[in-house]
């Protein structure tokens, strides 16, 4: 079973400080969908908005067409799985799973039969009878949506449900969760400030910052067409290099598909990106990936780098370090780079892949193909 | 835990010896702590006119159970025993029972002057029995409430320290676990009672021993409350059965006495010794 999830003018305030403003989000049924954003944005509180364990002070969520925003937690055909998993210390693994089924007074061969086929789904028939301080971090964690698998609900809520796993454990779960994704079929959301978690299992992605929505996309338009410049610089890794414009020299000529812009610390840079008359100067920025860097020859064309930090990641290899005007800017190399801290390299940016932001941090793309 | 520590004992002489020290120190102390025990079991196998020459006695033969037999032909010592028992359990009920909803709602629910209210609790840890007994007294004295088994067990109900421990305890419970519970639909009272309650049973065990040994051992109260001979509690009736000048008389049968009064809290300790070793360590021991 699976719903559409609608959430219309949310607003909540902890006393003076408010937390969401006017967010307004439309989930389809059987989406995954990422609430991605800083420490402290809100996703959590969203999140628990849905779920009923915190109120709405303004607006209304809808799930399944159905007001919601009204109604007990349990009463709202959700389940949640928890950062700290938060399964019941004195019950065994079958009878944490099994509770919320017999609170619902469901047939007790119901309750047995879907127990089970949650604990094979899982791989975990062998651990029914034990109880959790029994359990390994990785099995807790299993329990957990083990527990909101049996109630068959409209929607799974995760918050930062990984977190809590070492690296390896986290990204096989990771992998299990879009496999379970897959196979039930549900809606589910999942908060994560993990950028990497947030590519690899959403259909879309909500990036959240400060009380709003900063962008909802699929995985590929928030990397590669970041709505503003918050999203350009908090998704991606390393982050986006960013260099500020000092002027416009043509905004749209009709013959380049773009504008040339006069950018401190690499001159005239002729862009593929048209901007509009309109387009706030004060404070706008250019944005460079790193990987559509690439270190030059010598004698070549190209800026210099003076290299401070080499990262050398294996099939890559970071260059952190200052332009000649002091700007910091990270480029990429190839993974047998001989470059070492102290040196002073050439490189060149891709001119078609870069962003452009305005004084507002609105982001300016290159046109899409037709 | 336990595995290191037998590393340790194989490996460290250092330890090693440490550890025998430690050994002899408790053993000296638990001498000491047993000793007054023992002799009081001992005066109870002694028979009473020779304890009147000197309780040297109790070393040497011949012991008789006579103290015992006289003790099971008084009639009302059972009846003492009863009302002892009627008391320290009610009152161990209730304690719980009050403390743990107490508890709960000081910890998980909001309402008007929760705070305040939690304050005034607090007082009550400060405020010694002598300061209201004669209030009380006057108070049950209206009710009509003196002489009978709910006015000896109530003050003892009121427990500022079993309020504040399971407020405590029920804070230390993650939110979550309600939330979780909250999600699956549990009404409140049954989030309480299945999903709350059974995590605080260590707070439980520990309450609830130290309530029963207090209610058992009390003395004062019940002395002024218990004024009829067969509403006594064994306290108040051992006492009372101590009539001449220094107890030169019947000495046997009152340590025969003392050793059948002290059995249900002999019990108490030998069932729940590591409830006990929990509570007095503060949860170090593990
Ligand atoms: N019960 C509360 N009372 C007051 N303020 C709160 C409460 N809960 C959350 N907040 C505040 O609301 C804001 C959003 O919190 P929230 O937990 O939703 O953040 P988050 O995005 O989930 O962060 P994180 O990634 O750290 O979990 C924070 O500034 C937090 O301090
Ligand atoms: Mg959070």
């Amino acid at each position: 079973m699976s719903a559409t999830i609608d959430i219309n003018s949310v607003t909540k305030a902890y006393g003076a400080l408010t937390v969401l403003d006017d967010i307004s989000l439309s989930i389809e049924a059987g989406e995954f969908v990422v609430f991605l954003g800083p420490s402290g944005c809100g996703k959590s509180t969203l999140l628990r908005m849905i779920a009923g364990l915190e109120s709405v002070d303004k607006g209304t969520i809808h799930i399944g067409g159905e007001r919601i925003d009204t109604l007990p937690p349990g009463k709202r055909g959700v389940a949640m799985v928890f950062q700290t998993y938060a399964l019941y210390p004195h019950m065994t693994v079958a009878q944490n799973m099994a509770f919320g089924l017999e609170n619902l007074k469901v047939d007790k061969a119901e309750i047995d039969s879907r127990v089970q086929s949650a604990a094979e789904t899982l791989e975990m028939a062998h651990l029914l009878d034990r109880r959790p301080t029994k359990l390994s971090g990785g099995q807790r964690q299993r329990v957990a949506i083990g527990r909101a698998i049996v109630k068959e609900p409209k929607a799974f809520l995760f918050d930062e449900p990984l977190s809590n796993l070492d690296a390896a454990l986290r990204s096989r779960t990771r992998l299990e969760l879009a496999q379970l994704h897959q196979r039930l079929g549900s809606t589910m959301i999942f908060v994560t400030h993990d950028q990497v978690e947030a590519m690899t299992l959403a259909h879309r992605i909500v990036v959240m910052h400060d009380k709003k929505i900063e962008q909802i996309g699929t995985p590929m338009e928030i990397y590669q067409r970041p709505a503003t410049r918050f999203v350009a610089e908090f998704v991606g890794s390393p982050a986006m290099s960013m260099m500020p414009i000092t002027g416009i020299v043509s905004a749209q000529s009709s013959d380049q598909k773009g504008a040339t812009l006069e950018v401190e610390g690499a001159g005239m840079v002729a862009t593929q990106v048209p901007l509009p008359a309109s387009f706030a100067l004060d404070g706008a920025t250019m944005g460079v990936r790193s990987e559509d860097t690439h270190v030059v020859q010598p004698g070549a064309d190209g800026l210099n780098l003076t290299v401070t930090v080499v990262e050398r990641l294996g099939e890559r290899t970071l260059l952190y370090g200052k332009l000649d005007t002091g700007f910091e800017m990270i480029v990429e190399d190839s993974g047998r780079s001989t470059v070492r801290a102290g040196e002073t390299v050439k490189f060149d940016f891709d001119r078609s892949a870069l962003h452009v932001f305005d004084g507002t941090g609105r982001a300016y793309h290159m046109a899409e193909e037709a | 835990m336990a595995v290191l520590s037998k590393k340790n004992r194989s490996f460290s002489p250092d330890k090693l010896t440490s550890n025998r020290a430690l050994f002899w120190i408790a053993a000296v102390f638990a001498i000491v702590m047993i000793a007054p025990a023992l002799w009081v079991l001992g005066l109870s196998f002694k028979d009473n006119t020779l304890l009147m020459r000197g309780s040297e006695a109790v070393f040497s033969a011949p012991y008789t159970l006579k103290n015992y037999t006289d003790l099971f032909h008084s009639s009302l010592v059972f009846r003492w025993f009863l009302n002892s028992m009627v008391v320290a359990v009610g009152q161990t009920v209730g304690v719980l029972t009050l403390s743990s909803l107490a508890g709960y709602a000081f910890a998980r629910l909001e309402f008007p002057f929760r705070k305040t209210i939690f304050v005034i609790v607090l007082f009550g840890l400060a405020v010694p029995e002598q300061a209201v007994i004669i209030a009380r007294h006057q108070m049950f004295s209206w009710l009509n409430m003196h002489n009978s088994y709910l006015g000896l067990m109530l003050p003892g109900m009121s427990s500022a320290f079993g309020v504040f421990l399971m407020t405590q305890f029920f804070r230390a419970i993650p939110k979550e676990i309600d939330e979780a519970a909250l999600l699956d639909n549990t009404p409140r009272f049954r989030i309480f009672w299945k999903v709350l309650l059974p995590l605080t049973m260590p707070a439980q065990a520990t309450l609830g021993i130290f309530t029963f040994l207090l209610a058992w051992n009390d003395y004062w109260w019940p002395l002024i409350s218990a004024t009829k001979k067969d509403m006594y509690t064994l306290t108040i009736g051992i006492a009372s059965s101590q009539r001449n000048f220094a107890q030169t008389e019947g000495l046997g049968f009152l340590a025969a006495q003392a050793v059948f009064a002290s059995l249900p809290v002999i019990i108490v300790y030998i069932f729940f010794q590591r409830n006990i070793v929990t509570a007095v360590s503060g949860g170090a021991v593990k």
